[in-house]
């Protein structure tokens, strides 16, 4: 049972289910405390036990069902030989039919030719098929059937599985059958068992794959999306995209939503020593030190919207929004030539409405960073302090336009800092129409940004370090 | 835990008669649960929206096993002077009074510092002691002799803090105090937390807990439920009613009404002595059901369809 549970729990894994080593033995004593006989017991058990949350439930009823479903089959199968192919056999092949009645009471038969050399023929003959799931199941886990990656390799581990139950040998057997005319009801027979056991093999390798495979593209494909460029996601990987941002957001919201407050050492807090200590008839047992709140920061965030940056633009917007929990007071601003507080917007709607919204009244104007600056001025500059983290995501491409150096030096000036995301490489900078060098002496940090991973990274620091 | 009624929870099947023989109708879900939290010795974390059950849960088991039921209601700021112990200030500052007038007997007749000092350690030390400890709900369900039932309810409304303090008494039922060294539990409680799920709880907290989640109960289970808490309800109306129910809570509202507020709503209907559900009635008690006046406002002018696909789907 262990090893059974044991592989239950690593398909449970596979399925994205964190299980925990003490989960997995809480869910061994639980299976021992109810038994194995009521599979609706065991299962809800089993639950209980193992899943913490709604959503991993669902997966884990649907998985429980495919799991032991598999497991169940073996069972039928010392009864009686209903396993699932068996009615599409015959629908396919109607003699197989007759044939299994036949083999069943083929072994008392008189007649029954005498038995083929091979093991795997023998196995075949006698028609045991709990012993042929066993040896199924073993070769399977030697062939590697639980390692399987990819669909891909159903075919090859088959295949495997055929060759390490002796499959070559019967082939031979059959090629040897096949020249003796005596034998063209055995011959036929055998092919007939041999077909099935193929098939039996395959379903069985499939079936492994579903359970502890599936999940590994998945996160294959998670882990290059993180890292491929924002600007050349296609649109098939988008939604997956908004839910990896979205993900990678609650992660970073989790690790920083606590207050934090910074002890200053040292610094006796003596109006609060003696409130604390009035206990003590005042005698000072307790001392109590001075600390301060680490403030959240004020987040603004100015996106450019023109055609090039807009994607990323996209997912930076997305990013801050789901911040939402850590960072309660983000303004955000897009452009193209003329500014615009989007603030309300994103939070009126949802998000891809938002965005929608935002792509068809800013973007694709031709960039002006001069005019834009000088709106901004107008709207947020009163509003930046030195609490303030203002990010800027551009490719500083100002058709050759003035760029308003003098209002960015002052936002530069009341703020916090100021981290400037370029989605382009350094090495694309003050190239063509870019003056990224005019805003750069102006900012704390340029990076360049252009996959969630350096988003990821870059948000992190901007809370790690809001003090 | 000593468990007086062995016999009462020999299977999840005995468990849920027993809790029907008291008035609470479960799946077998909810059953189980209890089952191996009793056996496992394990807490168990209920979730769920409001109003399905969850704080009853634990009252009812503590009915089942007549072991006593400690409660202790989470809140933001909840810290461990009110959920473990705190010291009794005003009895400390009295005793170390009556020390000052006995020091002096003590000290008499002393040699040097040395005596004295040795003296002072003899005098035995219950500054902190059991004595001036005054038990909060943690502290009483550990030191219950037999075991008791103890429900932290709302654990999501209380602070991360709290919950990592929790996992020490969870995973080993027992607590540090540090002038006082580690209480360990004389018999071990059974531990129901509930969470409205306001703030996802951490996964150390998660591990350590068998996981029940409670949905809203199924068409006939609410039946029974009702016929359990209400009898006097004729068979028709609760019918009717249970059915109007499941259809208001498929619809997008703010608040969903619950099984307690179906109770309510029945009670109500009782009182009121109607015998037939109609579009009058329904609307003037909506009320009871539905808690925002948004929510109001968007059901009334759906009631007919909704009395309607009721009666069809009953």
């Amino acid at each position: 049972m262990q090893r059974v549970l044991g592989d239950f729990i690593h398909a449970l894994r596979q399925a994205g289910l964190p299980i925990s080593a003490a989960e997995t033995l809480d869910a061994l004593r639980a299976a021992q405390l109810v038994g194995i006989d009521d599979s609706r017991l065991l299962k809800l058990s089993l639950g209980t036990t193992l899943t913490k949350r709604l959503e991993h439930r669902l997966i884990y009823d649907d998985l429980f069902d495919q799991f032991f479903a598999s497991q169940n089959n073996d069972v039928y199968d010392e009864n009686l030989e209903a396993s699932p192919e068996e009615p599409r056999q015959q629908i396919d092949d109607f003699p197989l039919h007759e044939e299994t009645i036949a083999g069943e009471d083929g072994n008392s038969d008189a007649d029954t030719p005498p038995p083929p050399n091979s093991a795997l023929a023998q196995q075949l003959m006698n028609n045991d098929a709990a012993a042929l799931q066993v040896m199924i199941a073993s070769a399977a886990a030697a062939a590697g059937a639980q390692e399987m990656r990819l669909f891909t390799q159903i075919p090859m581990v088959t295949y495997r599985v055929m060759q390490a139950m002796g499959d070559s040998e019967l082939q031979q057997d059959l090629a040897e059958m096949a020249e003796d005319e005596d034998e063209s009801a055995a011959l036929q027979l055998l092919q007939q068992r041999r077909s099935r056991l193929q098939q039996q093999v395959r379903d069985y390798v499939e079936q492994q794959y579903l359970l502890f495979g599936q999940g590994e593209p998945q996160k294959l494909r998670e882990n290059n999306l993180n890292k491929v460029k924002l600007t050349s996601i296609d649109n098939h990987n988008y939604k997956l995209m908004g839910e990896l941002v979205r993900k990678a957001a609650k992660r970073l919201a989790s690790m920083h939503s606590r207050r934090r407050r910074i002890t200053k050492r040292g610094l006796l807090d003596v109006r609060r020593t003696i409130a604390a200590n009035a206990a003590y008839d005042g005698f000072l047992f307790h001392t109590k030190w001075k600390s301060t709140r680490v403030e959240r920061p004020k987040v603004i965030v100015i996106c450019d919207v023109s055609g090039s940056v807009s994607r990323v633009a996209r997912f930076l917007l997305l990013f801050l929004h789901s911040l939402q929990d850590v960072l309660p007071r983000v303004r955000s601003f897009v452009f193209s030539s003329d500014m615009a507080e989007v603030t309300e917007l994103f939070d009126k709607y949802d998000m891809d409405r938002a965005l929608a919204e935002v792509m068809d009244k800013w973007a694709n104007l031709p960039t002006n960073y001069g005019k834009a600056l000088a709106d901004f001025e107008g709207m947020a500059l009163d509003d930046i302090d030195n609490r303030t983290t203002v990010i800027m995501l551009g490719d500083a491409r100002n058709n050759h336009g003035d760029g308003n150096i003098g209002i960015w030096e002052e936002v530069y000036r009341r703020s916090q800092r100021i981290l400037w995301l370029n989605p382009e490489g350094q090495f694309s900078w003050d190239t063509g129409d870019s003056i990224m060098s005019e805003y750069s002496p102006y900012c704390s940090h340029v990076e360049t940004c252009n996959s969630l991973r350096d988003l990821n990274r870059i948000l992190g620091t901007v809370l790690k370090h809001s003090n | 835990m000593i468990i007086r009624n062995q016999d009462k929870i020999n299977s999840p099947e005995t468990i849920k008669q027993h809790f029907e023989q008291l008035g609470y109708i479960c799946s077998d879900a909810i059953a189980t649960s209890v089952y191996l939290a009793c056996h496992l010795q394990k807490p168990i974390l209920v979730e769920g929206p409001p109003g399905v059950g969850k704080t009853e849960l634990a009252k009812k088991t503590s009915e089942l096993l007549s072991a006593p039921l400690i409660r202790m209601q989470c809140y933001e700021g909840l810290d461990e002077a009110k959920a473990l112990y705190e010291w009794k200030y005003g009895k400390q500052l009295l005793y170390t009074q009556l020390l000052k007038d006995q020091l002096g007997d003590v000290m008499r007749g002393a040699k040097g510092l040395d005596e004295s000092v040795s003296r002072l350690h003899q005098f035995g030390d219950i500054f902190y002691s059991d004595e001036f400890l005054e038990p909060r709900p943690l502290l009483e369900a550990l030191r219950s002799e037999d075991g008791a039932i103890l429900l932290i309810d709302e654990i999501d409304k209380a602070d991360q803090e709290f919950e990592a303090f929790l996992l020490e008494l969870l995973s080993d039922y027992q607590i540090s105090i540090p002038e006082l060294g580690t209480v360990k539990a004389k018999s071990n409680p059974i531990v129901f937390l509930t969470s409205n799920n306001t703030r996802e709880l951490g996964d150390a907290l998660k591990r350590r807990c068998l996981h029940l989640y409670i949905p809203f109960p199924s068409k006939t289970i609410e039946q029974k439920i009702i016929s359990a808490q209400v009898p006097e309800l004729n068979d028709d109306l609760r019918q009717q009613l249970v059915a109007f129910i499941s259809e208001l809570r498929d619809m997008a509202l703010k608040k969903v009404p619950a099984v307690s507020e179906t109770i309510d709503w029945a009670r109500a209907l009782l009182l009121l002595n109607v015998d037939n559900l109609d579009h009058e009635w329904v609307k003037t008690t909506l009320n009871l059901l539905l808690k925002f006046q948004d929510d109001i406002e968007a059901v009334e002018p759906e009631i007919h369809n909704l009395l309607k696909s009721a009666a069809s789907n009953r």
